[in-house]
């Protein structure tokens, strides 16, 4: 999970960015990398296409994550049963 | 005629009026301007510094015939183009890159109380405002300062005078609406630059004590996956320019327990709007009968129509408005009813709404077509917690790509070099054929 929410990270990164995408841990605050929000709105729509979910509109209560932690924690929580 | 200069004369509250976290702007600063052009003149505006852009409106209105106000970021040649229109004697501009254009400093010189008096013409100024959309060259709207300022209200004499962060342009709509409440209502303005990341802009927020702000549900969530918002001592949250929906609402409301609530609807074509407070998304169904501040609103079909008191906004130009017997005008806006709400779904004219920038499905269809590599294509709008909505581009390729991830990538490399960011697809999928309705056109549904 996590290194599939790397991945689209750097992706969107380099369609917007000439420079390299930096690492990302538990504690980058995901707005400060410098992506924008927008790259993070094509993040979410490629990751439901390709995990076949929607964090975001399974979760009862609206959910901003601020970390990339909390990020993929919020993936993780509401992934569906198998 | 109450201008610009005399409204800030009158009045109350904080100073400086505006800060930008480079410089601070005082009531005796911009009092003291005065136009060194003529008052037959008409500017034609793109200037980038809010601080810049307040002193050349302070001093060029009832001063000159027209304020013809561009958005800082306008393409240079559409700047000009539009200049011509609206037959500008002038275009002002902080921007190196927009030929001939004078700088604002120029145009201002510093005067005194006497000179002020002689100078003085007191005519009425056009403020020509520009619609925002990806496509085509902005259209002009005719409006008057008292129009424009009519929803300002005063601060309250208490000592707790709002600080307005600026979030917006504010040379658009809705960012000349907070300048003027915050310069004109008695509060301070705090302007950082909007090239700023976003934790700078909410440090600056932050740190100038912010407690009022307004801005796109986008731009909400965006603030609110940054810790830094949390520092915010808001008391007064705006939300306009896109559909507001209940969860974010909720959100807000538990992130800042101790700010009111609004959200706003305004309408475009009719250049009217009103504002919700009761924390819930949509507005109450009850206003189908009896609607606040002097409107009147009805469901015909599955958009909203709404009546105003007084003329609609003039268009420069061609406008298409559709109006009812009863002097109804269609919003264009989709509208459902949900139990005692009436709440928005869409623009019944095919217009997607990504993170606050109109996008025409039909323009990224055009543009996807004209590559060698697409048979057929159809963009459609996906829901997107973050933007509101997205744009997906489903794709007939002329022959099935060898590898089909890079194809994929490479028409998104190629959308970004001729469409704005937000009208580039964020996904590609592949598709042997697309679903035509029963009249031959493409489904969008």
């Amino acid at each position: 999970m996590r290194n599939k929410i790397i991945g689209a990270f750097e992706a969107s990164w380099r369609e917007q960015k000439e420079t390299e995408p930096p690492l990302l841990t538990d504690d980058t605050v995901l707005l400060d990398t410098g992506l924008d929000s927008l790259g993070f709105a094509i993040i979410i729509t490629r990751l439901e296409e390709e995990l076949g979910y929607d964090p975001f509109s399974l979760a009862e209560d609206a959910f901003y994550p601020q970390t990339f932690r909390e990020f993929v924690d919020f993936y993780e929580t509401h992934r569906p049963a198998q | 005629m109450t201008t610009l200069q005399k409204r800030i004369r009158a009045r109350p509250g904080l100073e400086p009026v505006l800060t930008t976290g480079r410089m601070d702007l005082s009531r005796a600063a911009i009092l003291a301007l005065l136009p060194t052009l003529g008052p037959s003149s008409r500017l034609a505006l793109t200037i980038r510094e809010p601080g810049a852009l307040l002193k050349v409106l302070a001093a060029y209105d009832g001063r000159s015939d027209a304020l013809l106000i561009l958005s800082g970021e306008l393409a240079p040649d559409d700047a000009q183009a539009l200049a011509a229109d609206a037959e500008a004697t002038a275009v002002v501009s902080d921007r190196p890159e927009i030929p001939g254009a004078l700088s604002p400093d120029s145009v201002l010189s510093e005067g005194s109380a006497d000179q002020d008096a002689v100078t003085r013409q007191d005519m009425e100024t056009r403020w020509i405002m520009t619609t925002s959309g990806t496509t085509g060259r902005p259209k002009m709207v005719n409006h008057t300062l008292a129009g424009l300022a009519r929803t300002v209200r005063p601060t309250r004499p208490d000592g707790l005078a709002p600080v307005w962060g600026l979030t917006y342009a504010p040379t658009c709509f809705a960012g000349l609406q907070v300048v003027l409440q915050a310069v004109l209502g008695g509060g301070r303005l705090v302007a950082p630059p909007l090239s700023a990341p976003i934790g700078d802009r909410l440090a600056g927020f932050a740190a100038a004590k912010v407690t009022h702000l307004s801005a796109t549900p986008t731009l909400w969530r965006h603030m609110l996956m940054h810790p830094s918002s949390a520092k915010l001592p808001l008391r007064q949250i705006t939300l306009g320019g896109e559909i507001v929906d209940q969860a974010l609402l909720d959100t807000l409301r538990a992130r800042f327990p101790n700010a009111k609530l609004t959200h706003i609807y305004a309408s475009t074509e009719t250049g009217v709007g009103f504002s919700v407070k009761d924390g819930l998304e949509g507005f109450p169904a009850s206003w189908l009968n009896d609607a606040p501040d002097g409107i009147a609103l009805r469901i015909t079909g599955d958009t909203l129509w709404i009546r105003v008191r007084g003329t609609p906004s003039e268009y420069l130009g061609p406008m298409r408005l559709t109006r009812d017997a009863d002097g109804f005008v269609d919003t264009l806006d989709r509208v459902g009813r949900q139990a005692d709400r009436v709440v928005f779904l869409g623009r019944d004219t095919g217009v997607v709404n990504v993170g606050g920038v109109k996008v025409y499905p039909e323009t990224v269809e055009r543009v996807l077509n004209a590559s060698p590599a697409v048979a057929a294509c159809r963009v459609i709008a996906r829901k997107n917690p973050i933007s509101g909505e997205i744009l997906v581009a489903e794709v007939v390729p002329m022959q099935t790509p060898e590898n089909p991830d890079t194809f994929k990538a490479e028409l998104i490399k190629y959308c970004r070099t001729c469409l704005p960011p937000a009208a580039v697809p964020a996904l590609v999928r592949l598709a042997d054929r697309l679903d035509v309705n029963s009249a031959g056109k493409l489904s969008r549904s």
